[in-house]
């Protein structure tokens, strides 16, 4: 608990559950930056992000006393909050959605252990950085797209052109193959 | 939207926990694992890994500053929807449908009517779970005085715990003091304070030694409750 990187967000976390309106003013002044660049990111369109942000902070609001100090960044909580509160907004307006398309390039299909592993790196951010690179780039873009943009598996195989079940069992090797190049 | 049955995923739960936090997962093994997510401990520190994975892929988006209009809309929405109130937002863990993978914190509301007096007896059960620690608060009307008995676990060495009481009418919580070493605490309440008890949530906080130096709660909450006559 000590070693947290932001104590003084989950000091404002523990007082918005405790309805500290104060704090949470604050909490927004210090994160809303942040979560506002995640939530445009996701959707690519300002009006829904600001629709996106106000609905983060609602639940912030009201799940605050749910939040749980687990030796993860407080950040976590707020992104995880933001980016779910943007993918909702965006499957509900998903009807005109452009799907781009993904290179599917086999060369890549069995990706082995690189630098990763010599490169020590501790940090959370860098770590992610280097395991997102042993990936092959065509799943790596996948896992960003779940993510980042909340696609759904309809759409990867659309993106793809390769069937729905097939995207699903990519998907999760290379979840599986980025977990394993974490936990090393 | 996937149609026809779906042949068994490869690579097993820590996959699907993946996918659970991508929001991927069809409807139905969506419930069938939150189901399993309310059991098992180790499942979800798997989620909030995956959590924390994924939102490390957040790190090179730019900060955006939203525009000034923003915050006034929010405050607005939030004097339109009432917030939950602080026990039901603890209802999922009283049922065990989710539990804390780090301070795991439950309450309990427990005790027995008292008729007469100025009000009846109120009771509340306050678990932190990590810590092992279990109190139970009882407040008699009459005396005006809140004992809050330490039934299991150890005073943290180096902090004090201190108890809050989480009034919707004060907007900000109210000290009710902090807890002494040994395994009882009697706490005199004034009179505007114990009206506000009956049904009112309370929550216990770690903070510096001799309580918090703000007058507002500053460490991590580690456990909630509830004052009740029953």
């Amino acid at each position: 608990m000590a070693t947290s990187p932001h104590p003084d967000i989950e000091e404002l976390i523990a007082r918005v559950a405790m309805a500290d309106r104060a704090a949470f003013a604050r909490l927004y002044e210090r994160t809303s930056a942040k979560l506002f660049g995640v939530c445009l990111r996701v959707l690519q369109d300002r009006a829904l992000a600001e629709e996106a942000l106000q609905d983060t902070y609602l639940k912030v609001w009201n799940n605050a006393g749910k939040y749980q100090v687990n030796g993860y960044s407080p950040m976590t909580w707020l992104i995880t909050l933001a980016r779910n509160a943007a993918v909702d907004r965006r499957r509900r307006s998903g009807a005109g959605r452009v799907v781009q398309p993904l290179e599917i390039d086999d060369r890549f299909a069995d990706p082995a252990p690189g630098p990763a592993q010599q490169a020590e790196a501790r940090d959370e951010v860098q770590a992610l950085a280097l395991c997102m690179d042993e990936l092959p780039p065509d799943r790596a873009e996948m896992v960003r797209r779940a993510y980042l943009e909340g696609a759904t598996y309809a759409e990867l195989s659309e993106a793809t052109g390769v069937k729905l079940n097939t995207v699903r069992t990519w998907l999760r090797r290379s979840l599986m193959s980025l977990r394993e190049c974490l936990s090393r | 939207m996937t149609g026809g049955p779906q042949p068994d995923p490869p690579d097993g739960v820590e996959a699907t926990a993946a996918e659970y936090v991508l929001g991927l997962l069809p409807e139905a093994e969506t419930q069938a694992f939150e189901a399993l997510l309310a059991r098992d401990a180790g499942l979800r520190e798997e989620v909030a890994s995956w959590q924390a994975c994924f939102a490390a892929l957040t790190a090179d988006i730019p900060e955006v500053t939203p525009p000034e209009g923003l915050w006034p809309r929010v405050e607005a929405r939030l004097h339109r929807a009432p917030r939950v109130p602080l026990w039901r937002q603890l209802a999922p863990y009283l049922l065990g449908a989710v539990a804390a993978a780090g301070i795991a914190w439950a309450a309990m509301v427990s005790g027995v009517m008292t008729p007469g007096g100025t009000g009846p007896e109120l009771h509340a059960r306050l678990v932190a779970g990590v810590q092992g620690l279990a109190l139970q608060a009882d407040y008699a009307p009459r005396s005006r005085r809140l004992t809050v008995r330490r039934e299991a676990g150890e005073l943290p060495s180096d902090r004090a715990l201190e108890l809050w009481l989480l009034s919707d009418s004060a907007g900000a919580p109210v000290s009710l003091g902090v807890l002494t070493e040994g395994a009882e605490t009697v706490l005199d309440l004034p009179p505007a304070l114990a009206r506000q008890l009956s049904g009112a949530a309370i929550a216990l906080s770690e903070e510096p030694p001799g309580g918090s130096p703000t007058g507002r709660p500053t460490g991590p909450v580690i456990a909630l409750g509830r004052l009740a006559p029953e």
